[in-house]
């Protein structure tokens, strides 16, 4: 059997949709999974949808634009501007870059916004739908095997994949209106989308979390990934070495003997320092527990955990910590 | 003194700002109950559709008006109410019609502009209209003379100038003359194509009506012939705003936690405000991870040593291995922290730490507020 098997059913479809609220670290996980994605030999694109473009900071490479472009082996990136988009869109169906400067102007765009909500949306989900084709808007062929997309936060994620199937006021009429049915037709493909959710072990993470995966599922009818789970405090601390450090005079005289083997003098004061470490640790992670299993309950599909990464900030090497981890529980699902 | 109580005790207006999911609703609301139960008649405005703020004051839903949360509550979280306390959750939408039904001439046209599709549409879907009206709502609060103290929360905001500029932004939106320009001639022309308009507009009109239909072009016809005579209004009203923000009633708590992104942000954020005349009450400092002991902790061959050693010197690795764990945490938060301080002076700060229970209903804002009065 092969040994890889879940990891390839976990990166299964070419589209793969990263959704989450805001700060519960999206974009890390659109990063790790590509990391995974490229070690099993495929070519991926991460796309961020208007953002600040936080992505290629992780790979310590440059800030992206409108195209992709390389950030570390197998792994591209771009930035997918909703005025670029628009400006993109009117320019090859319009020849319209003669007023282009006005066309981009912020009231323009936002007069477009109010006009036809959702066209911006559409206009975006086109450029990932152009990626799967393997061409872009002006000819140019692309080879990506895998597509990852770092979704826009939770509040606007559901206008923005429900903007092409008309359940909004979006546009109605139209070559637009005939574009959203290829866009429809490629997100509720199985074999061609899957959606996964991102989430933290806190209360309102969760229940945002759990809405998530459900309008994904009854509302927007695309297929359900995988839900990842971040920042959980890793278990540092067995049960044992827990009970040494509480009230048990003996068992703090045992840990203060081990120092003073190798030459590590420890006072009640050190000692103290390290229960009241081991006992925060614990209460965080009975309280993670706690809304894990609120999101157990919630949703269907199987759940990634991902720990809290006790290091000097969030690139490369963290991103590699993680892209582990998924393999790893990509094995056990 | 502590600077939230110092504000609390003369400010009539507390805006509560920050990067999202730091917990600018929790410190909102404790800072409300807290006023609340020590006289003040406040009212709490929440931005956050969620059904958080409601819940932890044990109600059931909020609407776009107050809603009095009863003594009993307060007495069953074991809390002394000698004031009054009045929760809001502000509806963008009904705000907006508030303020057209204001400014609108007549009654009729008015109900023509809510009635309007392109109108429906902006307060969905134009960014910096929620944050606009929820400076309108606290406009109209304040102006109504009911509260001592009103507090509010701010959109989790992209970035800071949404919210700061928001007002401008709406107001320059619809005078825009780049939008005139281009829809002017259509208006005028009562909907058909105008002979006298410019060739780029004609053709700029061409492909708008393709793309969004020639419905939606009417729809902005109508709506911006309405809104004739009443931008006066608008900008009067967008000036007061930011006069009363700027005014000695008003005060600005910015709310971050420790790590990289939100300090950066809160950062930024109080040295905006200091650029728009805006009063810094006080910066929240949350979730900070514990510092127990000295951290001094044991060299990696100690480490190695103890790892490999008896049951108990194992237990003492595995202790000290998670200390060392904590122990890179609290330095990556020092230094975000101190790049802060340089900043916001430190006395200026309030520190909440990780708590070991959620702020899910009164008794935990206490707890909150306990933290943020300190």
């Amino acid at each position: 059997m092969n040994p890889d098997m879940s990891v390839d059913e976990l990166l299964n479809p070419r589209i793969h949709i990263v959704c989450g609220k805001g700060g519960v670290g999206k974009t890390t996980v659109s990063a790790a999974l590509a990391l995974v994605a490229a070690r099993h030999g495929r070519k991926v694109c991460v796309v961020e949808v208007d953002r600040k473009g936080s992505l290629p900071k992780l790979f310590g490479a440059k800030s992206p634009s409108y195209e992709p472009s390389e950030l570390s082996p197998g792994v591209w990136g771009l930035n997918v501007l909703q005025e670029d988009a628009l400006a993109e869109y009117l320019n090859v169906q319009y020849h319209m870059q003669r007023i282009s400067r006005v066309l981009t102007s912020s009231h323009f765009v936002d007069y477009i916004t109010i006009a036809a909500p959702g066209l911006k949306d559409i206009l975006v989900l086109g450029k990932i739908w152009y990626l799967e084709q393997d061409r872009s808007a002006d000819g140019k062929h692309y080879d990506f095997d895998t597509i990852i997309v770092d979704a826009p936060a939770a509040g606007h994620m559901i206008a923005f994949l429900s903007a092409p199937m008309g359940l909004s006021d979006a546009v109605q009429v139209g070559p637009i209106r005939r574009q959203s049915d290829w866009l429809v037709e490629m997100l509720q493909d199985t074999a061609r989308t899957v959606a996964h959710v991102v989430a933290m072990a806190e209360e309102m993470p969760v229940a945002e979390t759990i809405a998530t995966s459900e309008a994904l599922h009854d509302r927007l009818h695309i297929a359900q990934g995988a839900a990842f789970v971040n920042g959980l405090y890793p278990k540092i601390v067995g049960a044992s070495a827990e009970r040494a450090v509480e009230d048990d005079s003996e068992a703090r005289d045992g840990l203060i003997r081990a120092g003073a083997l190798v030459n590590l003098t420890l006072d009640d004061g050190d000692l103290d320092a390290l229960a009241d470490y081991a006992r925060f640790l614990s209460s965080r992670r009975k309280i993670q527990a706690r809304h894990l299993r609120a999101l157990r309950k919630g949703i269907d599909q199987p759940i990634l955990n991902l720990p809290f990464l006790f290091s000097s900030g969030i690139a490369l090497p963290e991103i590699e910590m993680l892209a582990d981890d998924i393999e790893q529980q990509a094995l056990e699902l | 003194m502590n600077p939230i109580a110092e504000i609390t005790g003369h400010k009539e207006i507390i805006v509560c700002a920050g990067a999202g999911g730091v917990g600018k609703t929790t410190t909102a609301a404790a800072i409300a109950v807290r006023a609340a139960a020590e006289g003040k008649k406040t009212a709490v405005v929440t931005i956050d559709p969620a059904r958080r703020l409601a819940s932890s004051l044990g109600l059931k839903e909020l609407s776009n008006e107050p809603t009095l949360v009863s003594k009993r509550k307060f007495a069953a979280a074991g809390l002394d109410l000698k004031g009054e306390l009045h929760a809001l959750m502000l509806d963008t939408k009904s705000t907006f019609d508030e303020v057209v039904l204001r400014y609108a001439p007549t009654e009729q046209q008015a109900r023509r502009i809510i009635a309007n599709r392109f109108y429906r549409n902006i307060s969905g879907t134009l960014s910096g209209t929620q944050e606009y009206m929820a400076m309108e709502k606290l406009y109209e609060l304040h102006a109504g003379g009911a509260y001592d103290l009103i507090v509010i929360d701010t959109p989790p905001t992209r970035n800071a100038l949404d919210f700061l500029d928001a007002p401008r932004r709406l107001t320059d939106f619809l005078e825009s003359r780049v939008l005139r320009w281009f829809l002017l001639p259509y208006v005028k022309a009562g909907g058909g194509f105008m002979r006298f308009a410019n060739v780029a507009a004609v053709a700029f009109l061409r492909v708008v009506k393709r793309i969004v239909g020639g419905s939606v072009l009417d729809d902005t016809a109508e709506f911006f012939a309405n809104l004739d005579g009443m931008y006066d209004g608008f900008k009067a009203r967008a000036r007061d705003v930011a006069a009363l923000l700027q005014s000695e009633a008003a005060s600005f708590v910015v709310i971050t936690s420790p790590a990289e992104e939100s300090v950066l942000e809160a950062t930024y954020f109080a040295s905006r405000l200091n650029e728009a005349h805006l009063a810094f009450g006080a910066l929240v400092v949350n979730r900070v991870h514990p510092r127990f002991g000295d951290g001094s902790g044991a060299t990696p061959r100690q480490q190695a040593r103890l790892a490999s050693g008896d049951e108990a010197a194992r237990r003492l690795a595995q202790l000290l291995d998670n200390e060392a764990s904590f122990m890179r945490i609290v330095r990556l938060e020092d230094k975000n922290l101190k790049a802060l301080a340089r900043k916001v002076p430190r006395h200026r700060w309030v520190h909440v730490p990780y708590l070991e229970r959620e702020a899910v209903d009164l008794d935990g804002l206490a707890v909150i507020a306990a933290h943020l009065f300190a």
